[in-house]
C-alpha cells in the first residue's frame, strides 16, 4: 500500500521539493503550511510518517510536534524535522520535543527518501 | 521546463514575497517594534531565502543569507540588541539579499564583491559583538555526525566477546563485521523510532545475527509498558564503514546505550549465522518483526514496549507518553523547557496562505474584452427595446434591468481579477529612498500609506517608473540638508510621503515632501532665461509651479546623477498621461510639495452622463458631476464682459461652452438654452460644462484613444454607444483648468 507523507512547511518551494521527490519515490504527499493547519491536516487526513519544518509562523515545529505527540493517535508517528542548522542543539530540542530523526536541508532526494524509509514502518 | 525548472521558478516568485516580507518588518523594526514576532517573521524570511538557496546551490546568495540568519538568530535569542544601527545595517543587508537573489536569477550581474563582503564584515560584527569573528565560519557540515564518547557505561550483562570500550576503531583496519550492541531507553520509543526499524535498517547492510538479552525484562507487576529493559546484540558480517552502521542509530544515538566494535574477523560468529539461517536477516525492506521478537524474546509473556503494537492495543498510558521521557533525561530538560519560548499560535498573527490559482494573463484579458463587449451589447438591446416603445413596467423591460445588475457585476468581478493592490510598488520604494539619501547625505524618513488600494495590472506595472522618478526629485530637489533643516527649525529628518487611495473612481497617488517647496522666484527666472514663458507674463502661483513640466526644464543648478538629467517631470507627466492620468503639483514655500497623480482604476470602464453638443454625443464621467442645472438669464455674468460666470450656491463658477472649446462649433451657444453640469476637479475646483442637451445616464466601455488614434487635449478616452455610434469621454479636469485657460486668449504662451 502507498504510505502517506504529511508534509509542514511555510515555504512553497520546500513544499514542492518534498513533493517532487516523495512523489517519485512512490509516496503519497499530502501538505500543510504552518503546524497549526499541520495538526488540522493531521486529524482529518492522518499521515504514516510527517516531515515539518522549524522555523514557521503561527505554530513552529517544536510545538507542531509536541501537539503531535499529546494526541493519542499520532504520538507513534514518525516525524521527521527539516533543519538547516545540523548543530547539536536543534536536533536535541527536537528530539526532546518528540521527533523521530531530522533531514538536513538542502536535502538530498535520495538521503530524504532513505531517511523517511528509514521511520517508516 | 522540467519540475526542477518550475520549481526554481516558483522558488525566485517565492523570494519576491519573502523579500516583501522582510522589507516590510524590517520596516516595523525601524519603527521601534522590536517584538520578538517581528524579529522571528525577518528571521524567517531570510531563512527560507537560504533554504531554497541551497537546494538550488546558489552558492553566493547561501552565503550571504546564512549570515545575516546568524545575526537574527543572535537578535532572536536576545543575545544582541535591537538597536538603531543594527536595525540600519540590517536594511542595508536586505538590500544586498535581494541583489543576490536578482544575480542568481541571472536577471542582474552578480553582487559587487566588495559590497557584499563589507555588509558580511558588519554583520558578523554585529553577529560576535566587537570581537573579531571566527576565523573561518564553519560551514554546513551536510549529515553532521560527529562521533561521540558514551558518557552511561553499559549495564546489564553482555554476551560474547566483545572489544574494550576504550579501543577507537578505524574504519582502516577494515574489520569483516560489526558488533553492535543497542539498548533502547523508553525515551526512544516516545519519539516514535522503532527497534524493529533499527534492525531492519542494519540488514539492509549485510547479514546479520541478533541475539537478545531479555534477563533484565523485570516481573510482571514491575514492568512498565513504555520502559525499554532489551538488550540487543547485532553481528553484522559485512565489510561496511563504521559510519555506515552509526549512521543508522544516527535518530537514535542519545536515546539508547550504543557500542559498535568490530568483530575483527572473530572465526567463531562466522558459523553462527549458518547454524541459525532464521535469525539471518535478508537485505530487503521486508522483515516480519513480529516472528522476530517473538523468537528473540523468547516469548515472554510481556510483548516488546514497541509503541507500534501498544499504542492502538491499550489507550490507558495516553498520558504519560512524553512527559517521563523529558523527566528521564535531565540533559535534554533544559533545552526542551526553552522550547514554549517561541508562542505557538496566538492570535494569528499570520493568515494561511490564500488558495489561488496561477491564471495566463492572456485569457484573463480575453474575457475582459467579451465582458466589454457584453455590456455594450445590453446597452445596445436597452436601447432597441426603448425605442420600441414597449412600457417601463413590461417583462421585456424588467427582464433586462436584472441583465444589467448581472453585467455590472461580472464586469466588477472580472475587473477584480486585474486588480492589484499597489503594494508591489511601493514596497521597493523604501530602499530607493535609503539609497538616494545616502547619496544626498540626506536624513530621510519614508512613510507609506494605502498600500492595500487595489487598481489594475497594467496601472500597477506602469507606477513604478514615475513613483520612482518623483521620490527621488522629492529627496534630491525637495529636501534640504539636514543643516539647512535644523536652521529652519525642521527637525534634521525630512519625510516623504507616498500615498495611494480611491478617489471618484481613480486612483490618487500622493507623493509629499515637507523641504523647502518650490522656488517660485527662480523657476520662473529659469523658465524666462530658457525662452519657455515671456519674461513680462503674469502667471499665478499655481501656474508657476506647473512651469516645472515643460520639456527641457531643470531647476537643478548641478546636474546630478539622481534625479536624471532635467528632463524628469516632463516625462513623468507624459508616461502618467499615456495611462490616461494627470499630474498636479501643489507647493507652499518653506512647508513642502505635494505631487499628485491621479489615474483611472481600470482601463476598462466608467459611469458617465451622456450629453450632446454641436450634434456630437460626449460622455462626462459621472463622479465628477456635482449637479446640473438650466441657467438663468439673471445668474449669468460676464466677466470683462467675455468670459461668462455662472451663479451657483452663491458662488460664481465659470461657465464653459463645452462645443466650443472643444472646437465643435465657433459661435458661443445662449447659455439659456442650454444645459450647466457643475463638475469638480480631483483639485476640488468647481466650473460649469455648458452642453447643449442631457441624454442620459449610462455604464460606458473605455476604448483607449491613444492606442486607436492619439491624445485629444480634453478628451480621456472613447467608448462606443448602444447605437453603435462612438463617443468621446471628456476629461473634465483638463477641459476645467487648461483649456478655459487657453481658449479665450489663444495668445497665452503657457502651452501644457
Amino acid at each position: 500500500m502507498k504510505k502517506t507523507v504529511l508534509t509542514v512547511d511555510d515555504s512553497r518551494t520546500m513544499r514542492d521539493m518534498l513533493l517532487m521527490a516523495l512523489e517519485d519515490a512512490g509516496y503519497t504527499v499530502i501538505q500543510a503550511v504552518d503546524g497549526v493547519d499541520g495538526l488540522e491536516t493531521l486529524a482529518a487526513k492522518g499521515a504514516d510518517v510527517v516531515i515539518t519544518d522549524i522555523n514557521m509562523p503561527r505554530m513552529d515545529g517544536f510545538g507542531f510536534i509536541e501537539g503531535m505527540r499529546a494526541d493519542p493517535n499520532h504520538r507513534a508517528t514518525p516525524v521527521l524535522v527539516l533543519t538547516t542548522e545540523s548543530d547539536a542543539e536543534k536536533k536535541a530540542r527536537a528530539r526532546a520535543a518528540g521527533a523521530t530523526g531530522w533531514i538536513v536541508k538542502p536535502f538530498d532526494p535520495v538521503k530524504l527518501v532513505d531517511a523517511v524509509r528509514r521511520v517508516a514502518a | 521546463m522540467d519540475a526542477f525548472e518550475a520549481i526554481k521558478a516558483t522558488f525566485f516568485q517565492e523570494c519576491d514575497e519573502l523579500l516583501a516580507e522582510l522589507e516590510s518588518k524590517l520596516m516595523l523594526l525601524e519603527q521601534g517594534q522590536t517584538d520578538l514576532e517581528t524579529i522571528n517573521a525577518v528571521f524567517r524570511a531570510v531563512h527560507s531565502v537560504k533554504g531554497g538557496a541551497g537546494a538550488f546551490g546558489l552558492e553566493a546568495l547561501v552565503r550571504f543569507a546564512h549570515v545575516f540568519e546568524t545575526l537574527m538568530d543572535e537578535l532572536r535569542a536576545g543575545r544582541k540588541p535591537c538597536d538603531p544601527v543594527t536595525i540600519k545595517t540590517l536594511l542595508r543587508a536586505s538590500d544586498v539579499l535581494a541583489d543576490h537573489i536578482q544575480a542568481a536569477q541571472g536577471l542582474a550581474p552578480p553582487v559587487d564583491e566588495d559590497r557584499s563582503a563589507g555588509l558580511v564584515h558588519e554583520l558578523e560584527l554585529l553577529t560576535h559583538g566587537g570581537e573579531a569573528p571566527p576565523v573561518v565560519e564553519e560551514d554546513e557540515d551536510d549529515f553532521g555526525f560527529t562521533p561521540m564518547a558514551f558518557d552511561s557505561p553499559l549495564d546489564g550483562p553482555l554476551d560474547g566477546p566483545l572489544a574494550p570500550l576504550g579501543e577507537p576503531e578505524p574504519a582502516s583496519e577494515a574489520p569483516s563485521g560489526w558488533r553492535v550492541v543497542f539498548k533502547p531507553h523508553g525515551r526512544m520509543y516516545g519519539s516514535a523510532n522503532e527497534t524493529g526499524l533499527l534492525l531492519r535498517e542494519v540488514g539492509r547492510l549485510g547479514p546479520v545475527t541478533v541475539s537478545l538479552d531479555e534477563s533484565t525484562v523485570p516481573n510482571l507487576d514491575l514492568l512498565v509498558a513504555e520502559d525499554g529493559y532489551l538488550t540487543w546484540t547485532l553481528d553484522l558480517a559485512a565489510d561496511v564503514d563504521e559510519k555506515a552502521v552509526r549512521e543508522v542509530f544516527d535518530f537514535v544515538e542519545a536515546d539508547c546505550d550504543l557500542t559498535i566494535t568490530p568483530l575483527g574477523g572473530a572465526p567463531e560468529t562466522a558459523p553462527a549465522f549458518e547454524d541459525e539461517p532464521a535469525a539471518v536477516l535478508p537485505a530487503s525492506d521486508e522483515l516480519d518483526i513480529a516472528a522476530l521478537l517473538a523468537k528473540a524474546a523468547g516469548a515472554p509473556a510481556e510483548p516488546a514496549p514497541s509503541p507500534v503494537a501498544a499504542a492502538p492495543a491499550e489507550p490507558a498510558p495516553v498520558a504519560a507518553p512524553i512527559a517521563p521521557a523529558a523527566v528521564a533525561a535531565p540533559a535534554v530538560s533544559a533545552p526542551a523547557a526553552a522550547a514554549p519560548q517561541t508562542p505557538p499560535a496566538q492570535a494569528a498573527p499570520v493568515a494561511p496562505a490564500p488558495v489561488t490559482i496561477r491564471v495566463d494573463l492572456d485569457r484573463v484579458d480575453r474575457l475582459i474584452n467579451v465582458v466589454g463587449e457584453l455590456v455594450i451589447q445590453q446597452a445596445m438591446l436597452s436601447q432597441r427595446v426603448l425605442e420600441s416603445g414597449l412600457a417601463r413596467s413590461s417583462g421585456i423591460a424588467l427582464g433586462l434591468e436584472d441583465l444589467e445588475l448581472l453585467t455590472r457585476e461580472i464586469q466588477d468581478s472580472v475587473m477584480a481579477i486585474r486588480a492589484q493592490p499597489v503594494k508591489s510598488v511601493f514596497q521597493r520604494m523604501p530602499r530607493l529612498v535609503r539609497e538616494v539619501a545616502d547619496m544626498v547625505s540626506k536624513q530621510v524618513r519614508l512613510v507609506t500609506a494605502g498600500e492595500d488600494t487595489e487598481v489594475d495590472k497594467t496601472v500597477v506595472e506602469r507606477l513604478a517608473e514615475p513613483i520612482t522618478h518623483m521620490l527621488r526629485n522629492a529627496i534630491d530637489h525637495g529636501l534640504e540638508t539636514p543643516e539647512e533643516r535644523v536652521a529652519a527649525g525642521k527637525s534634521a529628518e525630512g519625510t516623504v510621503r507616498l500615498a495611494a487611495l480611491h478617489r471618484s473612481g481613480r486612483i490618487v497617488i500622493e507623493i509629499a515632501d515637507d523641504g523647502k517647496g518650490i522656488n517660485r522666484e527662480r523657476v520662473k527666472k529659469i523658465a524666462i532665461d530658457k525662452g519657455l514663458i515671456a519674461p513680462d507674463a503674469a502667471l499665478t502661483d499655481e501656474q508657476i509651479d506647473n512651469l516645472i513640466f515643460l520639456p527641457g526644464f531643470s531647476t537643478a543648478s548641478v546636474v546630478s546623477d539622481i534625479s536624471g538629467r532635467g528632463v524628469g517631470m516632463d516625462v513623468v507627466r507624459r508616461s502618467i498621461q499615456a495611462l490616461g492620468g494627470r499630474i498636479s503639483i501643489s507647493s507652499i514655500p518653506g512647508k513642502g510639495s505635494t505631487f499628485t497623480l491621479s489615474l483611472p482604476l481600470t482601463l476598462a470602464v466608467l459611469d458617465g452622463m451622456v450629453v450632446s453638443a454641436a450634434d456630437q454625443i460626449l460622455i462626462a464621467p459621472l463622479p465628477a458631476i456635482v449637479e446640473s442645472l438650466t441657467p438663468q438669464e439673471s445668474d449669468l455674468h460676464y466677466v470683462g464682459g467675455i468670459d461668462p460666470v455662472i451663479r451657483f450656491r452663491d458662488r460664481f463658477l465659470p461657465l464653459i461652452d463645452v462645443a466650443m472649446t472643444m472646437g465643435f462649433r465657433a459661435t458661443p451657444v445662449v447659455p439659456s438654452e442650454g444645459v450647466a453640469v457643475v463638475v469638480e476637479t480631483e483639485g476640488g475646483q468647481q466650473a460649469a460644462l455648458l452642453f447643449d442637451a442631457i441624454q442620459g445616464q449610462r455604464q460606458v466601455v473605455i476604448k483607449s484613444l491613444e492606442t486607436n488614434y492619439q491624445q485629444v487635449e480634453g478628451v480621456a478616452a472613447a467608448t462606443i454607444l448602444g447605437d453603435g455610434r462612438v463617443a468621446l469621454i471628456l476629461d473634465v479636469d483638463v477641459l476645467v483648468t487648461d483649456m478655459r485657460r487657453k481658449s479665450p486668449r489663444p495668445d497665452f504662451k503657457l502651452a501644457s
